[in-house]
């Protein structure tokens, strides 16, 4: 039986200043989805966690790490476990000429400072698409 | 401070001034607005000796200087010794931190600020540093590391800034100093360390913090043992009061805890320093800074009894807000931080820091990094505001404004302290995050405004737009093996009957719950690296790993 709401594991890269992770938290609790609070992991049990809580989506706090070598990772790690139709969001400190390279990974979407709440809830207030819908086969993940 | 009569007839003058702009404001067919301040508290259009009437100049101002120095901690302020310019630094590897230290100083820099030191509890080869080593601060693994980072560096000349209270980090620059020949109670510099509760033994034993500051008592008379970070939660969100409150409830709270091991307030009080923020309400910042150190002087006077003076001037440094700044039109920041940077200037900071304008897509490039000094500079050496003290000290408004920030902040703080410490720290950080939360819901609804976000929102479009073309720092993954290779060398090289002797008397250290300062020096010295550490204290305590922001106490 599929639960009617959406789930979401909300992660970060470092432990350090929180400030959007708590609110973004808040946010889309106020806003109707159902948030596991990861804290700061490797990509790898990210994606470890995201399967075994059976998530939606997984929203990713970058700060202090690279986007570019992190995300691949989490992407990857996901795949790998059969998991690439779990959507993956990235928000925080991503420079501008990083996005193109993580929306070319799948991300479905990324969101710099600035980003109002109600957009990053409306995002995510519905389940992510199925890849097939979106013009990517799901079929055979990367091998790792 | 004024005469009965005059504020009688200023009455009377006010009541005819306050209904003509009714008259006009209802002509431009907008009422009266609710006036607030950026944390919310009531502001008037215009203020006049009717709202400091109650205000005694001798009792609640007093010079620069003198008790309860809301004025300035000092007779002469910036005209014999100007804030320090200490723009933080840290990136890559101890070497890129280390030249990046260089240029700012050849550019003007004369303090010491490096962030990333011994943040993580781990070393450079564990599989966590992928993506991370050096991006958002410098790593450093072992002594070798330390060394490189002073490299043609006089320490003893400056004053040096540990961001981040770590113990091996903090023997790190006591064993450098060691090797230098420069005795310990030379140094001059300043530990971001600040208290929270632990330790449940006599006496507080095993508590990290207390440690720290009791060691810096007995050997270091010139270095900061505490330094409250209230500015990293006013950058969660709380406001200009709750900044104040919880940094005076922390200090209260560091001086009532080293009562446990026999030191008084005199004693402890003239090395706690704060660290705190400047947000875009001048106005409201400038009275923060006068309200902080009036209530700073009576908390420790009267409260704690302190005699000494020394103990009632409230030191701190400024770094300008992040919270504030954006990534949409990111040079628009400049300007921000110089609005942040002369709150802190005319508020009186003893040290300052401003954030870059590319800070909210990576570490500044030292082309940023100089212009934030450069801020500094252009505020200090050509504004002219240095040239007063307290300037805008007299002001009606800002009188008024300074006695509001201390009504409210005393209220916090009460609150606080009628709490147990460790209920007082979760409200803290309960209270922050609704205050951060209702921020930007303020922001989303264009109430709060913020160039670029919700005000002269332009298309920058996108990578070939400005933000886009900004020339950023970039990460260099090559920093991680370059480091790891350096780790394997230090290990190799070092003396292993040395490293075991000093592993075995920090494990019993940590045991007996002994002072942790001396052993961690000897264990650094050993060139025993932040991981190795980490797990003597992990097998002697027998506790699970942890990761985080660490401490290295218990």
């Amino acid at each position: 039986m599929r639960r009617e709401r959406v789930k979401l594991l909300l992660v970060a890269d470092t432990p350090g200043h929180t400030t959007g992770y708590r609110i973004v938290a808040r946010g889309l609790r106020e806003g109707g989805i159902e948030v596991v609070l990861g804290g700061h992991q490797i990509p790898d049990r990210i994606a470890e966690m995201a399967v075994q809580e059976d998530v939606d989506w997984v929203g990713y706090r970058i700060m202090d790490g690279a986007p570019e070598i992190l995300v691949p990772r989490l992407m990857e790690a996901l795949q790998r476990r059969g998991a690439a139709s779990i959507g993956v969001v990235v928000g925080g400190i991503v420079p501008p000429a990083t996005v193109p390279l993580l929306t070319a990974l799948g991300v479905r979407a990324v969101f710099p400072p600035g980003s109002s709440l109600p957009q990053i809830v409306r995002t995510l207030q519905s389940r992510p698409e199925p890849e097939a819908a979106r013009g990517v086969s799901p079929e055979t993940p990367a091998s790792p | 401070m004024f005469h009965p009569d005059l504020l009688q007839a200023l009455e009377q003058a006010k009541a005819e001034y306050d209904a003509k702009v009714a008259e006009i404001l209802e002509a431009h067919g907008s009422p009266p607005p609710g006036l607030k301040t950026q944390s919310g508290l009531p502001f008037t259009r215009c203020y006049t000796p009717l709202d400091v009437a109650e205000l005694d100049y001798l009792r609640d101002l007093g010079l620069p200087g003198q008790y309860p120095f809301t004025r300035g901690v000092h007779p002469t302020g910036y005209l014999t010794k100007e804030w320090t310019r200490r723009q933080v630094v840290g990136l890559g590897t101890a070497e890129e931190t280390n030249q990046r230290l260089k240029a700012l100083f050849r550019e003007g820099q004369t303090g010491f600020s490096v962030c990333g030191m011994g943040y993580q509890s781990y070393d450079s080869d564990d599989e966590r540093t992928v993506g991370q080593l050096g991006r958002g601060g410098v790593w450093i693994d072992t002594l070798a590391d330390m060394e490189t980072l002073l490299d043609g560096i006089e320490m003893e000349r400056i004053t040096l800034n540990q961001i981040g209270s770590s113990i091996p980090v903090f023997a790190m620059i006591l064993a450098v100093a060691n090797k230098r020949g420069i005795p310990w109670g030379q140094l001059k510099g300043t530990i971001q360390n600040w208290m929270e509760p632990g330790g449940e033994g006599p006496e507080c034993r095993g508590n990290a913090f207390i440690d720290i500051v009791e060691f810096c008592i007995r050997e270091m008379p010139f270095w900061n043992h505490t330094s409250i970070s209230v500015r990293n939660t006013r950058d969660q969100g709380c406001t200009a009061p709750q900044e104040v409150a919880f940094g005076l409830y922390q200090g209260g709270y560091v001086v009532q805890s080293l009562r446990t091991r026999g030191f008084d307030a005199d004693q402890v009080a003239p090395r706690i320093s704060f660290f705190l923020s400047a947000e875009n309400d001048l106005l409201e910042e400038v009275a923060k800074f006068r309200a902080m150190r009036r209530m700073w002087a009576r908390l420790m006077r009267d409260r704690h009894g302190a005699k000494d003076p020394r103990a009632w001037k409230l030191r701190y440094h400024v770094q300008t807000s992040a919270l504030s700044l954006t990534a949409q039109q990111p040079l628009v920041n400049v300007i921000r931080a110089t609005v942040h940077a002369m709150a802190a200037a005319l508020g009186g900071a003893q040290s300052m820091s401003v954030n870059s304008f590319d800070e909210a897509f990576a570490i500044p490039t030292e082309l940023s990094a100089t212009l934030s000094l450069r801020t500094q500079q252009v505020i200090a050496e050509e504004s002219g505001v240095t040239k007063v003290l307290d300037p805008l000290g007299g002001s009606y408004c800002i009188e008024a404004l300074t006695n509001q920030v201390e009504a409210t902040a005393w209220s916090t703080l009460k609150a606080l302290e009628a709490m147990e410490p460790k209920a007082a720290y979760r409200a803290m950080e309960e209270w922050a995050d609704d205050e951060g939360y209702r921020r930007q819901q303020a922001i989303d609804r264009g109430e709060w405004p913020l160039i670029g976000v919700n005000r002269f929102v332009s298309d920058e479009g996108g990578e070939a737009g400005p933000s886009g073309s900004l020339p950023l720092f970039q990460y260099d993954p090559a920093w991680r093996e370059k480091q790891i290779v350096r780790l394997q060398r230090v290990r190799r090289e070092r003396d292993p009957a040395r490293a075991e002797a000093a592993r075995e008397t920090l494990a019993e250290a940590y045991r007996k719950r002994e002072n942790l300062i001396p052993p961690m020096v000897e264990a650094v010295s050993a060139y025993l690296s932040i991981g190795e550490i980490a797990k003597v204290r992990q097998e002697a305590l027998d506790e699970p790993p942890f990761e985080g922001p660490f401490y290295f106490g218990r």
